[in-house]
């Protein structure tokens, strides 16, 4: 146990010093096919949004990123942004296209969330997506029936929170959408 | 010599299986084995990470003061375990995003701390080879059996394909963290007995 203090300062600091070479050297290697599948998986969430679009642009306004969808005419058909909220378990994350002229929801995609496997989870389905397509802008009401309006959203059974929160982050995230590109709710 | 590695490799298969027998390694074992692809990515990321820093710890072991050779073992053990993560992240980005937080944590799993400290720095390389694999396939196949109960029951599918038929009302309890618990509990009771009987 008479070790001198040097020797224990230079042997951290050695393998420090070699890991850190060699993990930027992975880092070097990974990191390009990271990047790559990150920019697939956002390209593929607002092709699910604005299923019409050709071609997509970025574009920040207000300190939000947007990705507005032109068609083959490079005429702007809408525009999709990714908007968080807190769910049932934690933060969930969801990528909403909405038509701008003509002021409606063209869908939702879930990108991530945590919500029960098997209830809240169902968010990421079909069936509850399909609330939100083709929806008009406005104050949305989670409902425990077949909805009756435009304006009311079918809860998942055994998931009212998780359908509530979502509800409310499509309503939010149009909002933002609104003040970012002009024009009332 | 080659008796005592073979002997090595088996320990940790069935003797002193990290998860059945040592109880070590539990924060993976309970929260990924929801799905069987999960269970066996990570038992795969765990066992290469422990094989990769078994084998580098028991090389240069006379060169580590014993004053300072947990922060060293962490360092080394956070090397590879950032390595794995980058990998993941690069070619199976799917298993990286659904496994998400555990592939960094597997730098505090005890299994793999606990294999340093207790075999690769006492031991010749090649018999800490043999330890770490038979570790990481004793820690890997309970997880795969694990997550193939949870998944059946919860799910009615493995590795993603449907067995149950439509038929079968899928236990949700099952895929939540209660039924890791659950499963463990019965899964070691059941070892438990076999053991017995055997000796």
């Amino acid at each position: 146990m008479d070790t001198k203090i040097s020797k224990l300062v230079v042997t951290l600091s050695v393998i420090g010093i070699i890991s850190a070479i060699a993990l930027s050297f992975v880092y070097q290697w990974t990191t390009p096919f990271i990047e790559k599948h990150q920019l697939e998986a956002r390209k593929q969430a607002v092709r699910s949004v604005l299923p019409e679009a050709e071609e997509f642009q970025e574009k920040i306004i207000n300190g939000i990123t947007f990705f507005e969808g032109f068609d083959s005419s490079q005429k702007r058909i809408g525009v999709a942004m990714i908007a968080k909220g807190p769910g049932y378990q934690n933060i969930i994350e969801v990528m909403i296209g909405v038509n701008l002229e003509k002021d409606y929801i063209f869908g939702i995609d879930v990108l991530s969330h945590e919500e029960t496997p098997g209830l809240g989870a169902r968010i990421t389905g079909q069936q509850y997506r399909k609330n939100y397509q083709n929806k008009p802008f406005g104050d949305y009401n989670v409902v425990k029936r077949t909805p009756q309006n435009d304006l009311e959203v079918e809860a998942i059974s055994g998931a009212t929170i998780s359908s509530r929160s979502v509800a409310k982050i499509v309503q939010d995230a149009v909002k933002k959408i609104n003040e970012a590109y002009g024009g009332g709710v | 010599m080659l008796k005592k590695i073979y002997k090595d490799f088996k320990n940790g298969l069935w003797k002193e299986n990290p998860i059945i027998v040592l109880v070590i390694g539990m924060c993976p074992t309970l929260a990924v084995t929801n799905t069987v692809e999960n269970g066996l990515a990570m038992g795969i990321a765990t066992s290469f990470v422990l094989i990769s820093s078994e084998i580098v710890i028991s090389l240069f072991k006379k060169l580590i003061p014993n004053n300072v050779r947990i922060p060293s073992f962490i360092l080394i053990i956070a090397t590879f375990v950032t390595f794995t993560d980058y990998f993941l992240k690069a070619f199976f980005p799917d298993i990286a995003a659904s496994l998400s937080l555990f592939i960094p944590l597997i730098v505090v799993n005890c299994l793999i701390l606990g294999r340093q400290e207790a075999f690769a720095s006492k031991n010749p390389t090649s018999r800490a080879i043999a330890d770490a694999l038979g570790m990481g396939i004793g820690f890997t196949w309970v997880l795969v059996l694990l997550s193939a109960v949870r998944e059946l029951f919860g799910m009615g599918s493995i590795f993603g394909i449907g067995i149950l038929g439509s038929w079968y009302e899928p236990m949700v309890i099952m895929v939540l963290p209660a039924g890791a618990f659950l499963s463990l509990g019965i899964l070691v009771g059941i070892m438990n007995m076999i053991k017995r009987r055997g000796n």
